[in-house]
C-alpha cells in the first residue's frame, strides 16, 4: 500500500523522486498523488471492480453479495472522499 | 457464519437483501403472520402495534397489515424524500415489508397465551396478571417490538443512504406519524 500521508505529521505526502528501472535514470521534483491513490486500498479495489463491471451497481452488488443501496451507499461515500480530497 | 455476523444479519439484514428479493421474503412473512395472527387471535392493528383480540377474521387480519405496511411506507418514502438526495422506491417498499418479520413471532407466540375474557377485564384489570402465558407475552413482545423498530430505523438507512442525527430525528417523527395515521385509519375503515 502507498503511503499518502505523513507519518509524523499527517499531512499528504507528495512524490519526490521516480525512477526509472530499466536505465536507472531519476526524475526529481514535488509531484501530487492522484487522488485515487489517496483512497484506501478497499475504496481503490472497489473503484477498480466498478470500473471492471462496467459501472453496473447491480453488477457489484452480485459479484459482493451485497444489495443494491448498500453498493451505491459504498460507491456514494467514495465519492464525497474524492470530492473532500479534490478541494 | 460467526455469532457476530448472524446477529448484524439479524439487526440489518438490509446489507445483503432490499429490492424486490426483500418484498417477495417481507410479504411471504406478512402474509404468514397473517394466517397465524388470524388463528392465534393476535391483531397488529398499528405499525408497531399487537393486540389479543376475541375473534378475528382472515379479512381484517390482513387488512390490519396491510394498511400497517402502506403507513409505514408512505410516510418513510416522504421522509426519505425530504432528507435523501436519491433513493429507489422499490428498497423503501422491501426493506419496510421485511421489517416486519419479527412480527410472525407474536403471531407464533399468540397461540400459546391464554387471553382473559375482555368483559372481566373491564370489571377487574388486574386479572391480567393471573395468566402466565399472557405476561409472557406481554413481555415478549416488547424486545419483539424494538427488534422491529431497530430493523425499520436500518430499513431506511440502507434505503436512502443517510445517518448521523438527521437520520435518527427523521426516523423517529416518521414512525410515530406513520403509527398514528395506520391508528387513524384502521379506526375509520374497520
Amino acid at each position: 500500500m502507498l503511503p499518502t500521508y505523513c507519518p509524523s505529521c499527517q499531512t499528504q505526502l507528495k512524490v519526490k523522486c521516480l525512477k526509472c528501472e530499466s536505465c536507472q535514470t531519476e526524475v526529481s521534483g514535488l509531484y501530487d498523488l492522484p487522488t485515487l491513490a489517496l483512497l484506501s486500498s478497499e475504496d481503490q479495489q472497489f473503484v477498480l471492480r466498478f470500473v471492471i463491471n462496467s459501472g453496473s451497481l447491480k453488477e457489484m452488488a452480485s459479484e459482493l453479495k451485497l444489495s443494491y443501496p448498500t453498493v451505491r451507499n459504498m460507491l456514494n461515500e467514495i465519492i464525497n472522499k474524492i470530492k473532500t480530497h479534490e478541494k | 457464519m460467526k455469532s457476530k455476523e448472524i446477529f448484524s444479519l439479524m439487526i440489518n439484514p438490509f446489507t445483503r437483501i432490499a429490492g424486490w428479493h426483500a418484498l417477495g421474503l417481507g410479504l411471504v412473512i406478512v402474509v404468514l403472520t397473517g394466517i397465524t395472527g388470524t388463528f392465534s387471535h393476535v391483531a397488529f392493528d398499528g405499525v408497531i402495534d399487537m393486540h389479543l383480540t376475541q375473534e378475528l377474521t382472515f379479512g381484517h387480519s390482513f387488512e390490519f397489515l396491510a394498511i400497517d405496511i402502506v403507513s409505514l411506507v408512505l410516510v418513510m418514502t416522504i421522509t426519505g424524500f425530504i432528507i435523501s438526495k436519491g433513493f429507489r422506491f422499490i428498497d423503501i417498499l422491501g426493506t419496510m415489508t421485511l421489517a416486519k418479520a419479527p412480527y410472525l413471532i407474536l403471531a407464533i407466540a399468540g397461540y400459546f397465551t391464554a387471553s382473559p375474557d375482555i368483559n372481566e377485564i373491564m370489571k377487574n384489570p388486574f386479572i391480567v396478571f393471573q395468566s402466565v402465558s399472557f405476561i409472557i407475552l406481554t413481555l415478549l413482545s416488547v424486545p419483539i417490538t424494538i427488534w422491529a423498530i431497530i430493523l425499520m430505523f436500518n430499513a431506511l438507512k440502507t434505503s436512502c443512504g443517510i445517518k448521523g442525527g438527521k437520520l435518527a430525528i427523521a426516523f423517529i417523527i416518521a414512525l410515530l406519524i406513520s403509527e398514528v395515521i395506520s391508528k387513524i385509519v384502521i379506526y375509520k375503515l374497520i
